[in-house]
Formats: C-alpha cells, sequence, structure tokens
C-alpha cells in the first residue's frame, strides 16, 4: 500500500466513524476549545496506530480501544490544554448546520449530565452499552470479563434510574 | 425510567448529530501529515524549562568539580567527594526522568482501556519514584563544606560530634525517604503532601486513578 492510499483508507475510516469520536469527546468534554483539542489528539493517535491495525477486530472495536484510552489520559494530564501538539483554530469536526444540535429534551440533558458524572472508567462503559455494543465487545474494550460487564451495567443502570427518579419525582 | 430508554434517548439525542456531522479533511490531513510528526519535539518543548535548568544545574556542579580536580590539593577532598556524590545522583535523576517522557509519550494506546490505562499510570508514577533518588544526595549537603586542612584536626570534639551527628541525621533521613516513598505508602497523607508541594498533582492524579482501575477490575 502506497502512503496516499493509506492515507486514502485512514480518511475514509474516520469519515465512517466520525460520529464515535465526537460522542466520545463530547461525553468527556463540554469545553468546545477542549474538544477541538481533544479531536485532534484522538486522530493523531489512531494515525500513529493506524499501521498496526489487527484486522482481527472491527475498525469501530479499534477506534473506541484509542479514543477511550486518549481521553481518559487526557483528562487526568496537568495543564493538558498546552500539552496539545498543535492547538487548531479550526477544529477537525464540525456541524454542517449548527442548529442541528438543536434544542435538547429535559431528558437527554439529564442524561448527559448523569454520565458525566460517572467515574472515567463507569463512563467508558456505559458509553458502550448505549451505542449497543454487546458485552463481549465491551468486554474487549474495555480489558474486563463478561461477567464483569454484566454485572457494572447493571450497577450503573440503577443509579442512573435513580438520579432520574430523584430529579423527576 | 425503564432500561431500554436510555439507549433510545442516546439514539435520539446523536441521531441528528450524525447526520449534520462533517469532516475538515484539510485540517485532517495536515494533523496527520505534519502535526503527528511534531508531537515528541512539542512535549520534549513544554518540559524543557525543567530539563534545561537541570543541566545548567549540572553544568555548575562539573566545572566546580572539574577546577577541584585540576587544582588538586588534599584540602578539597571532602568537596571533590560531596560534589561528585551530588553531580551523579543528578545526572541519574535527569536520565531517568527523560526516558520515562519519552516512554509515556511513545505509548501505543491501541489495547484494552484498563491494561492501557495501567501501563500508563504506572509509567507516570515510575517517574516519581525514580525522582525520589535525588534525596540521595541529601548527606553530601552537609560534607561539601569540609576541609582537610582544618577537619578534624583543627576543630573542637564538639564540633566533631555536631558535624557527625548531622551528618548521621541526613543521611538516615534520606534513605528513609528514599525506601518509603512508594507506591506501597502512595496513599499516606504526607507522601501526599510531600509530591503535591513540589507540583507533582498529576502523580497523585494518576495514584487515584490506579486504585480506580483495580477496583474496576474486581468483580461484584
Amino acid at each position: 500500500m502506497t502512503a496516499r492510499d493509506k492515507q486514502d483508507l485512514f480518511l475514509s475510516v474516520i469519515e465512517d466513524h466520525k460520529g464515535i469520536i465526537y460522542k466520545i469527546a463530547n461525553s468527556y468534554c463540554k469545553v468546545p476549545e477542549d474538544r477541538k483539542d481533544l479531536v485532534q489528539e484522538i486522530i493523531l493517535q489512531l494515525w500513529k496506530s493506524f499501521d498496526n491495525y489487527n484486522e482481527q477486530f472491527k475498525y469501530s472495536t479499534w477506534i473506541y480501544r484509542i479514543a477511550l484510552n486518549v481521553v481518559i489520559s487526557f483528562y487526568r494530564r496537568e495543564n493538558r490544554i498546552r500539552q496539545i501538539s498543535n492547538p487548531l483554530s479550526e477544529g477537525i469536526l464540525h456541524f454542517a448546520d449548527t442548529n442541528d444540535a438543536g434544542e435538547k429534551e429535559e431528558a437527554i440533558v439529564f442524561l448527559q449530565q448523569f454520565i458525566a458524572e460517572l467515574k472515567e472508567l463507569d463512563k467508558a462503559l456505559m458509553l458502550l452499552y448505549l451505542e449497543e455494543k454487546s458485552h463481549r465487545e465491551i468486554a474487549e474494550i474495555i480489558g474486563i470479563t463478561e461477567t464483569n460487564v454484566a454485572t457494572k451495567v447493571g450497577r450503573i443502570k440503577t443509579i442512573l434510574k435513580q438520579k432520574f427518579s430523584q430529579v423527576t419525582t | 425510567m425503564e432500561e431500554t430508554n436510555f439507549v433510545l434517548l442516546w439514539k435520539e439525542q446523536y441521531e441528528k448529530i450524525d447526520q449534520s456531522l462533517a469532516i475538515n479533511k484539510r485540517i485532517l490531513k495536515e494533523t496527520i501529515s505534519q502535526k503527528a510528526r511534531s508531537a515528541l519535539r512539542s512535549l520534549i518543548r513544554i518540559k524543557a524549562t525543567g530539563i534545561v535548568a537541570a543541566i545548567i544545574w549540572l553544568l555548575l556542579l562539573g566545572a566546580a568539580l572539574f577546577i577541584a580536580v585540576l587544582n588538586y590539593s588534599s584540602a578539597v577532598n571532602y568537596f571533590i567527594v560531596s560534589v561528585a556524590a551530588i553531580f551523579i545522583i543528578n545526572v541519574k535523576a535527569l536520565c531517568d526522568y527523560i526516558k520515562h517522557l519519552a516512554w509515556v509519550n511513545s505509548i501505543n494506546y491501541d489495547g484494552s482501556i484498563t491494561k492501557i490505562q495501567k501501563k500508563l499510570v504506572r509509567l507516570q508514577l515510575s517517574i516519581f519514584q525514580h525522582v525520589r533518588i535525588m534525596f540521595l544526595q541529601l548527606p553530601f549537603w552537609t560534607t561539601f563544606t569540609l576541609s582537610n586542612k582544618w577537619f578534624p584536626q583543627n576543630v573542637s570534639w564538639m564540633y566533631i560530634i555536631f558535624q557527625i551527628l548531622f551528618t548521621a541525621s541526613f543521611t538516615y533521613l534520606a534513605f528513609w525517604l528514599y525506601k518509603n516513598i512508594s507506591l506501597a505508602n502512595a496513599n499516606k497523607k504526607w507522601v501526599k503532601s510531600l509530591i503535591e508541594g513540589a507540583g507533582g498533582k498529576s502523580v497523585t492524579k494518576a495514584m487515584e486513578f490506579y486504585k480506580e482501575i483495580e477496583e474496576f477490575d474486581v468483580v461484584g
């Protein structure tokens, strides 16, 4: 594969899975400026790992692994914004129509808020659950057993339900 | 709320966004063509101030040592031994620091989250474990001003006892700190405040996160 082919393939993979990158960045980072840098960091790490992509896994699994590892590490660093190699004036991902971000229903706002309050690893687990990944795939991405996935997902859902009932009563 | 509703809510939230999300291909190409290569340079630039300051300090120590050896007389024996020890300990600490920064930066993120995060946190903590070697230089700071010209023959026995106690207590303190600043004691209050006082807040964050991963790995 030539360098050009590799770049084209990478661009098409990112194009096909841009939603995953956006959702992860958005769930871990609410500040638009930081989010732009975070997306750049994710893309950089994906590109660095692209040569060693293991075809045994789906592209989506590969992206989830790297993107989640990047966001979790990103938020543990000190002076994280300055550590970005080259802060961008423009973002890689943007909305064609900004109105599509739209007005959100109250329940959606609460769901986002409650997910944001979860611990980093619980948040990663919940994102994968909400993306309707199988327990097996979640176990592969997170690196725990399927039984552990089932137990933890159940527990987090109970916590979310409790929080929802508190705000709706 | 029914459990499936969480998934429905999530889908609803991102459906519209998915449709309107676009990639700025120009920025993406720029990112992967030029900017990826500069990532390591950038990390070095960020940490450069500390590294440059350490190198200047080593050069000063080295110069003092060089001059002392060049104009050698038995009067400067204490100075040479003390400064040489301080110099070697500082060189070792700096080399470990640079080596670990390079390791942290070159880590491959493609792996399960708990595995990669454990590896990252361990690397981050190992920077701090290597930095503790700096404490071993403490006793040498109590001896570098001594001179064979006047010590011990021209001082009172009181001074000799004071000097021995002074150096011995610093030696004990140095080894005690070296031994006790470890991962096993990471949760102790004094270790935390010592590290945070030295600007290592990210290290304490890493320790807390390590605990979180350990707990996360446990079923039930």
